[in-house]
C-alpha cells in the first residue's frame, strides 16, 4: 500500500484532492471527508479496495447525486429548495398517476408496464447514455453502450428478453472545420464509429436496432451524446426478486480484465486533455448472446432468485446492490480474468463487460451449472450473500473489502446546489423570410436535422426476431422517416395468433432548451406522444422514461436548466396522464481544451415512449396513399422560430418559442385516436423539425405522390406569417390523410376541435401550396426528395 | 501467417470511393485506394489449411480474393496501410473466427487476430498519417504502420 493511503485519515484537503486526481475516484472534498471521519471512527487506515468501492458506489452514475440532492432555485426574486430534486418533480408524477398498469417503476434496471392483454407479459424499458465513453473511442463505447443497456432488460426482474434496440445520437456539425484539441476526435469519425459500434453489437446480438434519432449541434462538437434503449417482454411472474441468505454469488458471461476500470467514476469527470484511455470498455456481443440464452432457460425453469447486470463499477455496484440488505462475502480468486496481470482491487471494480451476477440457492447450483455449460456460458461461484449486512471482499489471505453496507449505501453526504434561471432575451416580432418559401423548403429538407437518414438506419438489422410490424423507414420505397417504430414481439410471446404490438418513439428539443428548458420538456413528451399517435398507438397507456445530459451541475445556470426540465417533465406526464417509469442522468457532458476553455453542452433531454398496438395490423405509415383522399392539419399553429431549423439556418429575428397548450393536446389526441380506430385515416405525419412544409414534403414523396394545398383555413393563432406556419415548429400539430369515404365520420369525431381541411392528395407528382390566392411554393416531390436524401455517412 | 482479402476490382468502386472521401474529408487528396481484410492467425498451419481457410472460410469466392502473403493485391504504385487492435484489445471479430477454424479445421488455430490494409496512391507520407489518424485509427485501441509499395 502506499505511503499516503498508510495516512489517509490524516490527510489535508489539498493532499485528499490530489490522491483523488491520481487515483481518478472523482469524489469531492466533503466526500472524502466523509470516508475520511469513517476510517477514523473504525480505528483504522483504508485499503485500496475499500475507497475504491466507494468511489464507485458514491459516484454520479450509481448514486445521481445531482439529481436526488438538494437544490437551491433562485428564479428571478423567488427561490424554491428541493430536498430531492429528482423524487420531487419525476418520480411524484408517477406516484400521483399511480397507474395500475405500472408494475415496477424507479426500483430496478428497468421500467416494467403491462402488455397486452391476459396479465401474463410486462414489456420493460430502459435508455442509457454512454457519452463519455463514446468522446474517447467510439465504436468501442457504443458497443458497449448498447451492451450495458441489453445487461439491463437481462437483469430487471428474474430477467426479460430483450426484443427492440434503441439509438439517439447528438454530434457536432460534420461540416464544422474548427480545429479541435489533439485529444478529440472530428464530429465524422465519432459518428462513423458510434453507428458502427450500435450496428456490430445490436447486429451480431440478434436484436432490431429500429428506433431513434440523429441531432447535430456545435455545442455537442466535444462531447457527443449516446443514448441507447433496450426493450423486452417478461413473464409477470418473474418481475419480483430477492437475495435469501446463504444464496451463492455466481458470475455468468464475460471474463474479467483491466479494460473499463473506472468507468462510473469517469461519469463525474469532465473530459480533458489527461482523460485516461483504461476507461475505454470492449464489447462482445456473442458473449453476451450465450449469457442471453442461457439466462433465459435457467429463468424459466427457476434457478436463481435475483439478478442483476455488471455495469458501472463492475462486481463492487453489482454485488454491493444485490446484497444491499444480505451482506456479500466475495473471494476474488475464483473469478474468471482476462489477464492474470491485475490487482485484486482491480478484480473487484473493472468494467468488463457481458457479465451477470445471479443469486442463487445452494441447492439448484448444480442444475444452472449444467445449462450454462450447455450453453458455452463461462461462469464462477463468487461467493455468498451471507444475511449479515456486511461486504467482506478478499483474495486469498488478502482483505479487500470490509464495509458494512449501511456506510455504503446510506453515508454519502448530500450537498445543496445552487440553481438559477438562466437569462435568455426574446424577440418576438415578426420573422423574416430570407428567401423564396419554395427554397426555403428545398434547404431546409438537406438540413443535418432534417435530412434523411437511411444512411444509418440501413447499416442496422431491424427485421431479426421477425417482429417489426412498423419499420423505421416507410412508405411507397421504404424510404420515408416514419413517426415510431412497431413491434409485435412473437420471438417472445411465442404466440403466433396474438397480434398485440408496442410502439416505441422519441422527442427531443435541444433548441428549444436553449431559450425555455421547461418549454423543451414539454414540447419533447409532447412530441413523442404525437410520433405514438402517428402509428395509432393507444396514447392514453404511454410511459416514458427520462433521459437528462447536462454540463457541468457546479454551474448554477446548469443547474437552473435541468431544474426547469425536471418541473416541464413533471408538468407534462401529468397533463399527458404518462407515467416515468425509468430514466437516466449524465453530468459533466463539458469538454475542456488544452487552453482551458470549456465547451458545454446544451440541456438535453431525450423522452422516449412506448404505448400498446392492440392490433399491429392496424398501425398507421405516414405516406400519402391514395389520390382524392383529403389532408387535414390538426392542432393550432402558433407563433414563434425559437429553436426551429429554420433560425439555426438562418435566424429570423423572433426567437420566441410556441408555448404547448397540454390540455388542448389532450383532448385533440383522444378525438385523432377515435377516429383513427374507426378506419378514417390513411397517414399521419407530425410536424416537428422543418415545420409543416417538410412535414408535407415527407408525407409526399414518402408516398410518390403529389398534393394540392390551401393553407388559408389552418387553424391559427392571430398574427401568425406564412413562414412561422410554413416553418414554425409550434407544437401539437400533425397533418392527416383522411379516407374520402370515410370524411364525413372524420368531421363528426373531430367536431369542435382545431382540425382544418387544406388540401387533398393528387396524381401529379407535385406539392402546389397556396394561401388564398397567394401561391407559396410549387415544387417537383422528386426533386425535393433528391434534396432531402443526402449520404450523411 | 497474415491472409489478406479484398473485393475483385469490378466489385470494388463504391467501397473505394467511400474511402477516398473519407480520406478526402480528412485532408488527403487520393488518386486510387484499395480495402482489403487481414486475418493473423498464430499457428504453425500447414499451406494446404491456410489455404482451406482463406477459400472456403474467410474468402467469398464470387466477389474477393485472397492472398497468404501480405500486399499482393496488386496495387501499384502509393502506400500501404496497416492497422490492427493493440494485442491489449479484445478483438471480437478475432475470437469468433477462431471458433470458426476450429470447427472447420478440428484444431485449436492459437490466436487469431483481425486488421485491415489500405492501399493509397498519394505525393504526400506526412498527409497521409495525418489522414489516417483523423479516420482509420484511435491510437488508444489501434496500431498502424505505413509502408512504401
Amino acid at each position: 500500500m502506499s505511503p499516503t493511503l498508510l495516512n489517509f485519515t490524516g490527510l489535508g484537503e489539498k493532499e485528499l484532492a490530489e490522491l483523488d486526481a491520481a487515483c481518478g475516484w472523482s469524489l469531492n472534498i466533503p466526500e472524502l471527508k466523509e470516508v475520511q471521519r469513517y476510517f477514523k471512527k473504525a480505528g483504522r487506515q483504508p485499503a485500496r479496495g475499500e475507497l475504491e468501492t466507494i468511489a464507485q458506489t458514491w459516484s454520479e452514475h450509481c448514486k445521481h447525486k445531482t439529481f436526488s440532492g438538494p437544490v437551491s432555485f433562485l428564479n428571478g426574486k423567488k427561490t424554491r429548495k428541493y430536498r430531492n430534486l429528482f423524487k420531487e418533480t419525476i418520480v411524484k408524477a408517477t406516484r400521483t398517476l399511480n397507474k395500475k398498469w405500472c408494475l415496477s417503476v424507479f426500483t430496478d434496471n428497468a421500467g416494467i408496464v403491462e402488455f397486452g392483454s391476459g396479465g401474463k407479459w410486462g414489456l420493460a424499458f430502459k435508455a442509457e447514455t454512454h457519452n463519455h465513453p463514446c468522446a474517447v473511442e467510439p465504436y468501442g463505447g457504443a458497443e458497449t453502450g448498447v451492451g450495458g443497456v441489453i445487461r439491463d432488460i437481462l437483469g430487471v426482474g428474474l430477467g426479460a428478453k430483450p426484443v427492440l434496440n434503441t439509438d439517439n445520437f447528438c454530434f457536432g456539425r460534420l461540416d464544422d472545420k474548427r480545429e479541435l484539441p489533439r485529444n478529440s476526435h472530428p464530429p465524422e469519425r465519432i459518428m462513423r464509429g458510434v453507428v458502427e459500434g450500435v450496428r456490430d453489437y445490436g447486429n451480431r446480438i440478434g436484436i432490431p436496432t429500429a428506433s431513434g434519432g440523429i441531432y447535430f449541434d456545435d455545442g455537442y462538437l466535444l462531447n457527443p451524446l449516446v443514448y441507447v434503449g433496450c426493450a423486452g417482454l417478461i413473464p409477470t411472474d418473474k418481475i419480483e426478486k430477492k437475495v435469501h441468505p446463504g444464496d451463492r454469488i455466481v458470475s455468468i458471461g464475460g471474463r474479467t480484465g483491466r479494460d473499463g476500470i473506472h468507468g462510473a467514476t469517469f461519469s463525474s469527470a469532465n473530459i480533458d486533455e489527461e482523460t485516461s484511455a483504461s476507461a475505454v470498455q470492449i464489447g462482445h456481443a456473442v458473449n453476451e448472446k450465450k449469457a442471453l440464452d442461457a439466462l433465459m432457460r435457467a429463468r424459466d425453469q427457476g434457478l436463481y432468485n435475483a439478478v442483476t447486470d455488471c455495469g458501472a463499477g463492475g462486481f463492487s455496484s453489482a454485488i454491493g446492490e444485490l446484497g444491499s440488505k444480505t451482506g456479500a462475502r466475495v473471494r476474488l480468486e475464483r473469478a474468471l480474468l482476462k489477464d492474470t496481470r491485475i490487482e485484486p482491487w482491480e478484480i473487484w471494480v473493472s468494467e468488463s463487460q457481458e457479465r451477470m451476477i445471479l443469486s442463487v440457492p445452494k441447492a439448484k447450483l448444480k442444475r444452472l451449472e449444467a445449462v450454462l455449460k450447455s450453453e458455452s456460458c463461462e461462469y464462477c461461484v463468487l461467493g455468498e450473500f451471507p444475511g449479515d449486512g456486511r461486504l467482506v471482499v478478499t483474495h486469498g489471505k488478502e482483505k479487500v473489502v470490509d464495509l458494512p453496507m449501511s456506510f455504503l449505501h446510506g453515508g454519502v453526504p448530500n450537498f445543496e446546489k445552487p440553481a438559477v434561471r438562466r437569462k435568455v432575451r426574446i424577440s418576438s416580432g415578426p420573422p423574416a423570410a430570407h428567401a423564396g418559401y419554395g427554397l426555403i423548403l428545398k434547404e431546409l429538407l438537406a438540413h443535418p436535422n432534417v435530412c434523411s437518414r437511411h444512411s444509418v438506419i440501413t447499416q442496422y438489422d431491424h427485421e431479426v426476431q421477425g417482429g417489426t410490424a412498423i419499420k423505421p423507414l416507410q412508405g411507397r420505397y421504404g424510404d420515408g422517416p416514419g413517426d415510431a417504430t412497431v413491434i409485435c414481439p412473437r420471438a417472445a410471446t411465442l404466440d403466433q395468433d396474438d397480434y398485440a404490438g408496442f410502439a416505441v418513439t422519441h422527442g427531443f428539443g435541444p433548441g428549444v432548451g436553449k431559450i425555455d428548458p421547461y418549454q423543451m420538456a414539454l414540447h419533447s413528451v409532447d412530441e413523442a406522444v404525437r410520433n405514438l399517435l402517428c402509428v395509432g398507438a393507444e396514447v392514453s397507456r404511454t410511459a416514458i422514461l427520462d433521459n437528462f445530459c447536462a454540463a457541468s451541475p457546479r454551474d448554477p445556470e446548469v443547474m437552473g436548466d435541468l431544474v426547469l426540465a425536471a418541473e416541464g417533465c413533471h408538468d407534462a406526464a401529468m397533463a399527458y396522464g404518462a407515467p416515468f417509469i425509468s430514466g437516466k442522468d449524465s453530468f459533466y457532458n463539458q469538454a475542456k481544451d488544452a487552453d482551458g476553455r470549456e465547451y458545454p453542452i446544451p440541456i438535453s433531454l431525450l423522452i422516449s415512449a412506448t404505448a400498446p398496438v392492440p392490433d399491429v395490423r392496424k398501425a398507421l405509415t405516414m405516406n400519402f396513399k391514395e389520390p382524392g383522399n383529403a389532408l387535414y392539419l390538426a392542432g393550432l399553429s402558433r407563433r414563434g422560430m425559437g429553436g426551429s431549423v429554420y433560425n439555426d439556418m438562418s435566424f429570423s429575428g423572433n426567437n420566441l418559442v410556441s408555448p404547448l397548450d397540454m390540455k388542448a393536446a389532450v383532448k385533440l389526441y383522444a378525438a385523432l385516436l377515435k377516429a383513427m380506430r374507426a378506419g378514417c385515416v390513411a397517414a399521419a405525419h407530425d410536424v416537428s423539425q422543418g415545420g409543416l412544409g417538410v412535414t408535407l414534403a415527407e408525407m409526399a414523396f414518402a408516398g410518390g405522390f403529389g398534393a394540392r394545398l390551401d393553407l388559408a383555413g389552418a387553424a391559427a393563432e392571430k398574427g401568425l406569417t406564412r413562414l412561422e406556419l410554413l416553418f414554425g415548429e409550434s407544437p401539437a400539430r400533425l397533418v392527416l390523410e383522411v379516407i374520402k369515404e370515410k370524411e364525413t365520420e372524420f368531421l363528426r369525431l373531430v367536431k369542435g376541435l382545431p382540425v382544418t381541411e387544406i388540401g387533398y392528395v393528387s396524381e401529379d407528382p407535385v406539392l402546389d401550396a397556396a394561401f388564398g390566392p397567394e401561391r407559396l411554393f410549387c415544387e417537383d416531390i422528386n426533386a425535393l426528395k433528391d434534396r432531402w436524401k443526402r449520404e450523411l455517412l | 501467417m497474415i491472409i489478406e482479402i479484398w473485393t475483385k476490382k469490378k466489385y470494388s468502386a463504391n467501397e473505394e470511393t467511400a474511402f477516398l472521401g473519407r480520406l478526402g474529408r480528412a485532408g488527403l487528396k487520393a488518386g486510387a485506394a484499395r480495402l482489403s481484410r487481414l486475418y493473423r492467425v498464430d499457428s504453425a498451419l500447414g499451406r494446404a489449411e491456410v489455404e482451406k481457410l482463406a477459400s472456403g472460410l474467410l474468402a467469398d469466392p464470387i466477389t474477393e480474393n485472397y492472398s497468404l502473403v501480405p500486399g499482393k493485391t496488386g496495387f501499384g504504385g502509393g502506400w500501404r496501410v496497416e492497422v490492427w487492435l493493440k494485442d491489449s484489445v479484445t478483438d471480437v471479430v478475432g475470437e469468433s473466427v477462431k471458433e470458426a477454424i476450429t470447427g472447420v479445421l478440428g484444431k485449436d488455430p492459437g490466436a487469431v487476430r483481425f486488421g485491415h490494409a489500405y492501399y493509397v496512391a498519394c505525393d504526400s507520407a506526412v498527409k497521409l498519417k495525418h489522414a489516417v489518424s483523423k479516420t482509420l485509427v484511435n491510437e488508444i485501441v489501434n496500431k498502424f504502420g505505413i509502408e512504401k509499395i
